[in-house]
């Protein structure tokens, strides 16, 4: 289930990839030809943004891709490492708390005074901060899941570290 | 308590967090945010951590939603998503195949082609690690199967492969250009012309390799006619009209560099698909991709723009700067200790993490020193590359290391890395020297 929704998650952050592509295309393109412009495409554009990087951070957390470095844990053992893999996302839920509770706080802000961007179209400003809380608070219920489950593995004698998925060609900076 | 010891308390501690795998994203955002309660909670000389709860939380929200709520930013995605489309698009590799015709009577041309080939392929994705990952699979099982020399097949693709970070366009750049508030696409340009001779001492060293033993290159003992030199470039057009989109846009003013790698994308999805190259399958999965690589690069972004403005309150930084002007260290000396740094970083950390743990102490001192920004960008990012191949760690050579598996060992890569890391320190020391190497281009805009 927690997985299906992740995924869908990932196909409206590929969605919003794509509409920033698109929008500051047709920008470009209308502004060369007809000296004219989609209305307020740069709020659209960050409100899109929003999406495009919080919606997958559960994926991510998911399918560990968040960048570590391995240099000095690699010289451990097999069992310390998989309680290494245990503090990291330990250390995230701890990481991700305060801004959930931020998020919540500024959501409910802009959703109860109803603020919106200046601009010719008067977007709201509340779909980006729900987006952003949304994203945050599942991803954290994903590293917490994580947690249970690596700690259950480790302590049934199995390893976390094994068939962790390995990096396509373009997944590294 | 003392800002200046909390701000050092807390690099330790992010260090420490680092080397037990934590990811660096959380180990930064987890510090910052204890660091910022506790200055906050002794603000008024006693502990009050009621007063602390609002403005921490604050300073993390605020550091953290203004990064990813930025249209400049964008670029980010659209540049990561035209690597994937344009490798599935085959348009990337058509430099290597245009390179390997055009070369095929050199001496070492094949090893030549890999390096011209990373050099387009960084043209396009900006990424170091992508472009050795991917011209590893494509290049160095060609030049093994050929008779090349097992340390010049691998050496040459893991040391072309960091051409990525510095030909235009490079995710490090956008992210130096995010914290140091430079701009984006002067670093674009800055990078074009130490890109260049980065290639070009790569290629010298080819060549000087294959000339001293010519064992290394079996030549090639076939037949290459005009007309298939002509097939062959002909059919990377594709990789230069986008090089040409995101420079040329950049520099005639046409494009902003977002702009840019937006227009790109939309290019390169037409050229696929009217090529028949790309499905939408492949589109869709690529923008995917584009969506977890993302995120995870403005994780860690997120997490250092945390950091920076946790650092910020400590006051460390202008205390670094005080003690090294106190010290007079000659811009020369200063310059040297910053590079010792980041090559001693580089040995043991990945690009990002280094640029972002030490870009909030090194820049108010570069900038005391009266450096250009741009011009330290371009010596950062040199650093930085040579990182990349530096033992122990070298994150290009493990790459190429698991594209050939146990046919070579990884000792012996590193072995073929000397020459090529030995060229890399002179073209550092020719950037630091010349500082109009990089501000050329972007200073006559």
């Amino acid at each position: 289930m927690l997985s299906r929704i992740e995924s869908f998650l990932l196909n409206l952050a590929a969605i919003a990839v794509i509409g920033l592509g698109l929008l500051i295309t047709t920008s470009v393109l209308l502004r060369a030809t007809l000296n004219s412009g989609i209305p307020d495409t740069i709020n659209m554009v960050r409100e899109l943004m929003v999406a495009a990087i919080v919606l997958p951070l559960a994926a991510t957390a998911a399918a560990r891709a968040n960048i570590v470095v391995e240099v000095l844990s690699e010289r451990l053992s097999p069992l310390t490492q998989d309680w290494l893999v245990v503090l990291g996302s330990v250390v995230g839920l701890f990481a991700l708390a305060p801004l959930i509770w931020a998020g919540w706080n500024e959501a409910v802000h802009t959703l109860e005074s109803g603020s919106y961007f200046f601009g010719q179209l008067s977007l709201p400003k509340w779909p980006g901060r729900v987006i952003f809380l949304f994203g945050v608070a599942f991803c954290w219920l994903r590293l917490a899941i994580q947690v249970v489950g690596d700690i259950r593995t480790i302590r049934s004698g199995g390893r976390v570290l094994t068939g962790l998925p390995t990096h396509s060609p373009h997944e590294e900076v | 308590m003392d800002g200046t010891l909390i701000g050092l308390v807390a690099f330790g501690s992010v260090l420490f967090l680092l080397a037990l795998r934590v990811p660096i994203a959380f180990a930064l955002a987890a510090i910052a945010t204890i660091g910022t309660f506790v200055i906050f909670a002794f603000r008024t000389g006693s502990f009050a951590p009621e007063r602390a709860i609002r403005p921490t939380s604050s300073l993390v929200f605020s550091n953290s939603f203004d990064l990813i709520h930025s249209y400049d930013l964008s670029m980010i995605p659209l540049f990561v998503a035209l690597g994937h489309i344009a490798y599935r698009a085959d348009i990337t590799t058509k430099i290597y195949h245009a390179a390997r015709v055009w070369l095929a009577k050199v001496p070492g041309g094949v090893a030549m082609a890999s390096v011209v080939g990373c050099g387009g392929f960084s043209a396009i994705t900006g990424s170091s690690i992508a472009c050795a990952s991917t011209m590893g699979r494509i290049c160095t099982p060609e030049m093994l199967s050929v008779g090349y020399d097992k340390r010049l097949a691998t050496a040459s693709v893991a040391a072309g492969g960091t051409l990525g970070s510095l030909i235009p366009p490079s995710v490090l750049f956008i992210i130096y250009g995010i914290f140091t508030e430079t701009s984006i696409s002067q670093l674009f340009l800055a990078g074009i012309l130490p890109g260049l001779v980065s290639l070009l001492g790569f290629l010298l060293v080819i060549f000087i390799w294959v000339k001293r033993d010519p064992s290394a290159a079996p030549a090639f003992t076939g037949t290459i006619t005009m007309a298939d030199r002509g097939r062959a470039a002909l059919e990377s057009w594709p990789a230069v009209l986008l090089f040409v989109i995101i420079v040329g846009g950049i520099y005639g003013g046409i494009f902003t560099a977002t702009e840019a790698a937006a227009v790109c994308v939309s290019a390169a999805i037409l050229i696929g698909l009217v090529q028949r190259k790309l499905t939408l399958r492949a589109i869709w999965e690529s923008l995917r991709e584009t969506a977890i690589q993302t995120t995870s690069i403005f994780l860690i972004a997120a997490g250092a723009k945390i950091f920076v403005a946790f650092i910020a309150l400590t006051g460390v930084a202008p205390d670094i700067v005080e003690a090294v002007t106190a010290a007079e260290l000659s811009p020369v000396v200063l310059m040297l200790a910053i590079a010792a740094i980041y090559l001693l970083l580089g040995m043991f950390l990945d690009p990002i993490g280094i640029m972002v743990l030490t870009l909030p102490l090194m820049i108010p001192l570069i900038e005391t020193y009266g450096f250009d920004l741009i011009w330290f960008g371009v010596v950062v990012i040199k650093l930085l590359e040579i990182g990349l191949i530096t033992p122990p760690v070298g994150l290009n050579v493990f790459v190429i290391a698991g594209v050939v598996g146990r046919e070579v060992p990884i000792d012996r890569i590193f072995a073929g890395i000397a020459r090529f890391l030995a060229l890399d320190v002179l073209v550092l020391i020719l950037i630091m020297a010349v500082p109009a190497l990089s501000l050329l281009i972007p200073y006559s805009m």
